[in-house]
């Protein structure tokens, strides 16, 4: 067998899995979301862009994700980081080990029973119930678009820590001791050795957790109530509910482009980020 | 600038220490990295740490840096106590073995890295200015725009040499720098090294288990065991007066004859050796052995003859030619086996032996030393 026939074997079953898996169900959608809808639900076929025009009814959902996602990816950093970087620069390697799993345990559980217990925690006889005993009335906390931010940083922190913790955890520790060595506070080894270092593990953390909120659904549905709701939701409710199979296919559609769009902008501005640091002048 | 030697003379007078290790020890768990350390280093001489690996030369350069606190005793720089002196305040750099490079800088940023730290800030011009004259001194002008990974080893070391003598620091430490590179390219950088310490004139201290890198650098070497301190001197005093038998066995070959001490005084002491040949040899410890001894003797000072027929005789079992010398492996019945270096000018009068030959072994009385046997 030729060298150029191995690699093709190679990347069979991955083509195939790509094909049927992916292109084919985006394919149908695409071809959908041109059509009608028919007289009991489902699709009719046409041409049309009578769905796309339509597209401003679901505005709502389009503007929670665009703001919550973000929000929910860059609070997930923020807390992320710290720890990760307790666990990777300050944890012995004896203790490491087992922290990582208890960051990783909530995982083990269903997110619809985690999402539950923060229904309660978040709900009328929760947190708003303790702050009722001290004297504070009327705080809503679930079903707001603060209760969503919570489950989604609940739900995505390990997907965060993971990748900052491995690019911190590689990080060779006799570089913090040569930037001390040289003058540098802890705060200043920090900004200009740590950090940077870091950038891409961050950056992997930042495009997982957010490529998953964008098509996230559960949280919303659960901690939203149906006042806060996601794209994902929209499209639950076209495709399960009103049968409305065109138009959710457009909304899809639009979902997938969008996503395409904000990765591309994201991943060109970590690409200059790290180019820029290489003729960054001697300040 | 300075001569090798007078610098030594300078130290002994009493030059100002800029460096002091007293009592030092430190302690891992159960492991004793360094016990009780005794050391001043003087003002711009050059000193070798010189021991097998595990004996904590790399602690105690560590304490120097502030990268580790002592268990007890007290390290001082220019006569301040900095035990408790975080790195980034001490007025030491240290030149990392694996030279711990920063990998998302160029060789201009990380050789300004400790300029930039400096406060006041120093001005971008001045940083520019003082970069350019390092990368002169380790010669890699024009690579100011390089990436790290874009270097050879060789000049990873030189950037990680010029990144640590621009800040002009009071105590260079060196820690292996050369151990990564390959012999020929190590040769040159010891060269270079040298060059640089006396062109600058910092005080260098160097971390080496390369005996011959040791010997061929520095005004001082500090030859260190399981922690401890054994000997330290100039490198000429530490190969013709070995105080002991591990210092006479690190520090250059040589040859170790078992037997018992019957007279000894005024710095010198008989030996009778196993085959009953007395032997007479300087005394280098502070009191002579008594009893039990070795006395150790350089390859290249024993003289190998066919004609003389005094000393020991031997059977000549392996012959290696170096060129400039012959290395001999002789064999006696008692005394076992032994290395005679011959030089070129000696084999043309009385040599070269072959293998299988008879041959008599001997040296100059004042060339043996008495050792303890061990
Ligand atoms: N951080 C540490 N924790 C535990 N033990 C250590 C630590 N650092 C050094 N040691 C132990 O201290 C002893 C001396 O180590 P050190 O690194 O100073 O040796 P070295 O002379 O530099 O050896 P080498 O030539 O191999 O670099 C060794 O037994 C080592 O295992
Ligand atoms: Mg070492």
């Amino acid at each position: 067998m030729t060298q150029r026939a191995r690699n093709w074997l190679l990347l069979t079953p991955a083509t195939a899995w790509f094909l049927v898996m992916l292109v084919l169900p985006v394919s149908v959608v695409l071809i959908f979301s041109f059509g009608e809808r028919g007289d009991g639900g489902g699709y009719v076929p046409a041409f049309t862009l009578e769905q796309y025009a339509n597209l401003p009814a679901r505005w709502a959902a389009f503007k929670n994700t665009m703001v919550l996602a973000p929000l929910g990816t860059v609070a997930a950093m923020l807390i992320a980081y710290p720890l990760a970087y307790f666990l990777a620069v300050r944890t012995s390697q004896k203790w490491k080990t087992m922290l990582l799993v208890l960051v990783i345990v909530p995982f083990w559980t269903s997110i619809l029973i985690r999402s539950y217990a923060w229904i309660f925690i978040l709900g009328g006889r929760g947190i708003p119930a303790l702050l009722e005993m001290i004297g504070i009335e009327g705080v809503r906390l679930i079903y707001t678009p603060f209760a969503v931010t919570i489950g989604i940083i609940y739900g995505y922190l390990p997907l965060m820590v993971f990748p900052i913790f491995v690019s911190l955890d590689r990080l060779d520790k006799r570089l913090l001791e040569a930037s001390s060595d040289l003058g540098a506070r802890p705060w200043a080894t920090f900004l200009q050795v740590t950090l940077p270092l870091s950038i891409p593990g961050v950056a992997t953390g930042c495009l997982l957790v957010f490529i998953l909120l964008m098509g996230e659904f559960l949280i919303p549905a659960l901690l939203g109530g149906g006042k806060v709701f996601f794209v994902g939701n929209a499209l639950v409710d076209l495709f399960l509910q009103s049968r409305n199979w065109a138009y959710g296919s457009a909304v899809a559609v639009t979902l997938i482009v969008v996503m395409l769009v904000s990765v591309t902008i994201y991943m060109r501005l970590i690409a200059r980020l790290n180019t820029q640091r290489e003729d960054v002048s001697l300040m | 600038m300075k001569d090798n030697g007078y610098l030594d003379d300078r130290s002994r007078a009493g030059l100002h220490p800029i460096a002091e290790l007293r009592g030092v020890s430190k302690r891992f768990g159960d492991v004793l990295a360094a016990d009780n350390l005794d050391l001043s280093i003087s003002s711009g001489e050059f000193l070798s740490f010189l021991g097998p690996s595990g004996c904590g030369k790399t602690t105690a350069l560590r304490m120097l840096a502030g990268f580790e606190t002592p268990t007890s005793g007290e390290v001082l720089i220019d006569d301040q106590v900095v035990n408790d002196l975080e790195a980034h305040r001490r007025p030491v750099n240290m030149v990392f073995q694996s030279y711990a490079l920063f990998p998302h800088l160029t060789v201009e940023q990380n050789i300004g890295y400790g300029l930039r730290q400096q406060r006041p800030r120093l001005g971008k011009d001045t940083i520019r200015e003082k970069v350019g004259q390092a990368l002169d001194v380790v010669r890699l002008s024009g690579f100011e725009k390089r990436r790290i990974w874009e270097m050879s080893g060789g000049q990873q070391q030189r950037v990680a040499l010029a990144r640590a003598i621009v800040n002009q620091p009071k105590l260079l430490l060196l820690d292996e720098p050369l151990a990564a590179l390959d012999r020929k390219l190590r040769k040159e950088m010891q060269i270079e090294l040298q060059d640089l310490q006396r062109q600058i004139g910092i005080t260098f201290v160097l971390v080496t288990h390369d005996q011959e890198e040791a010997l061929s650098l520095s005004d001082r070497v500090c030859v260190m065991g399981e922690g401890r301190i054994i000997q330290i001197g100039t490198p000429q005093e530490l190969y013709d007066s070995p105080r002991s038998r591990y210092v006479a066995d690190f520090v250059g070959t040589s040859n170790f004859f078992e037997g018992r001490v019957t007279a000894s005084g005024a710095g010198r002491a008989t030996v009778v050796l196993k085959n009953g040949m007395p032997v007479e040899g300087r005394v280098t410890a502070e009191a002579a052995p008594a009893g039990e001894a070795c006395v150790s003797v350089r390859p290249e000072q024993i003289r190998l003859s066919r004609s003389d027929r005094t000393g020991i005789e031997v059977v000549v079992h392996n012959r290696i030619f170096l060129g400039e010398h012959t290395e001999y492996l002789v064999r006696n019945g008692t005394l076992g086996d032994f290395l005679v270096l011959s030089p070129r000018q000696s084999e043309l009068n009385d040599g070269p032996f072959n293998t299988g030959e008879t041959a008599w072994a001997s040296w100059e009385a004042g060339s043996a030393v008495v050792l303890e046997k061990s």
